[in-house]
């Protein structure tokens, strides 16, 4: 059942020129937020192929990554990126991407979210990303 | 002094020209970065990229993503210059730490360096400083499956 997303995270995304360039959009289903990339040919990166650019994936998982962030931390509390590993598990389509993401750990001072991307079905999955954020307002 | 890198295979070359063209005028996501080479030889390429507003947070820094587009695009011409004969790769996995914020509007360098073919697995690194100063604003490492299946599977051009 969907339902609205987090005001929080919501604001980040109306607020950021990088989310609108990926298209990107947020919804909660169940007990999940659901993250999305709309397909626009600015997202392919091999024409020949019709593949997304591997950037502009690993770009949609850390946006998803920091929404998921943003709606488990107290407002106000500021997040940097620290580092991004992505795995490119399987080929992309020029099609929009769905994606969730996982806080792993929420330390005062550190977190390690993971986001996970996918086309056609969650159980397979196009790629993963491991994020390590720096928290807190004097970063 | 600056290190003088090996030539290129004459047949990648003709490619790589080829490619920089069309990906200099006719795509879009490469358009927008202004892409321009400065050092290409065989396993190196060094670029100038801008990084425009598009790609900001809400607070006008730029987004470490567009540090990973910068990365996965030329970490992967790294790769093409070091072969011999024209191949499909695809990227495998790839790491970035972003050290420093900028501001959209700054033109950046990305260095690459192909540092070993093993098999069919391509090892990259290198890193983004910006023109003017010089600051390090991202290191990256990276893997690359080279000669994918099917004649462009996975290819990154």
């Amino acid at each position: 059942m969907s339902r609205s997303i987090d005001a929080n995270i919501q604001k980040m995304i109306e607020a950021s020129p990088i989310a609108s360039w990926l298209g990107f959009s947020a919804s909660h289903f169940g007990e999940q937020n659901i993250y999305r990339l709309a397909f626009d040919e600015k997202h392919i990166g091999n024409p020949a192929i019709r593949a997304l650019h591997g950037g502009a994936i690993a770009t949609f998982l850390e946006v998803a990554a920091q929404c998921e962030l943003v709606g488990g931390l107290d407002t106000g509390a500021s997040i940097k990126t620290i580092n991004a590993d992505i795995n490119y598990l399987a080929s992309s389509r020029a099609q929009a991407m769905e994606g969730s993401a996982t806080i792993t750990r929420l330390g005062r001072r550190i977190a390690f979210v993971e986001a996970t991307g996918w086309q056609q079905s969650a159980d397979r999955p196009v790629a993963k990303g491991m994020f390590r954020f720096r928290i807190g307002t004097d970063n | 002094m600056t290190e003088t890198p090996p030539a290129i295979s004459p047949t990648i070359s003709v490619m790589l020209k080829k490619a920089r063209d069309w990906l200099t005028h006719e795509h879009s996501l490469f358009k927008s970065l202004n892409l321009e080479p400065v050092l290409i030889g065989k396993g190196r390429a060094t670029f100038a990229v801008d990084l425009p507003a598009d790609f900001s947070n809400a607070d006008g820094l730029i987004h470490g993503g567009l540090m990973t587009i910068i990365m996965d695009s030329i970490f992967g011409l790294a790769v093409f210059t070091a072969l011999e004969e024209l191949k499909p790769i695809a990227t495998i996995n790839l790491r970035s730490d972003y050290l420093a914020d900028t501001r959209a509007g700054a033109r950046v360098l990305c260095t690459s360096k192909c540092i070993e073919i093993r098999g069919d697995v391509a090892y990259v690194s290198g890193d983004i400083k910006t023109q003017t100063d010089n600051t390090l604003l991202a290191i990256g490492s990276g893997t690359f499956m080279v000669g994918t299946r099917g004649p462009t599977k996975g290819s990154r051009l």
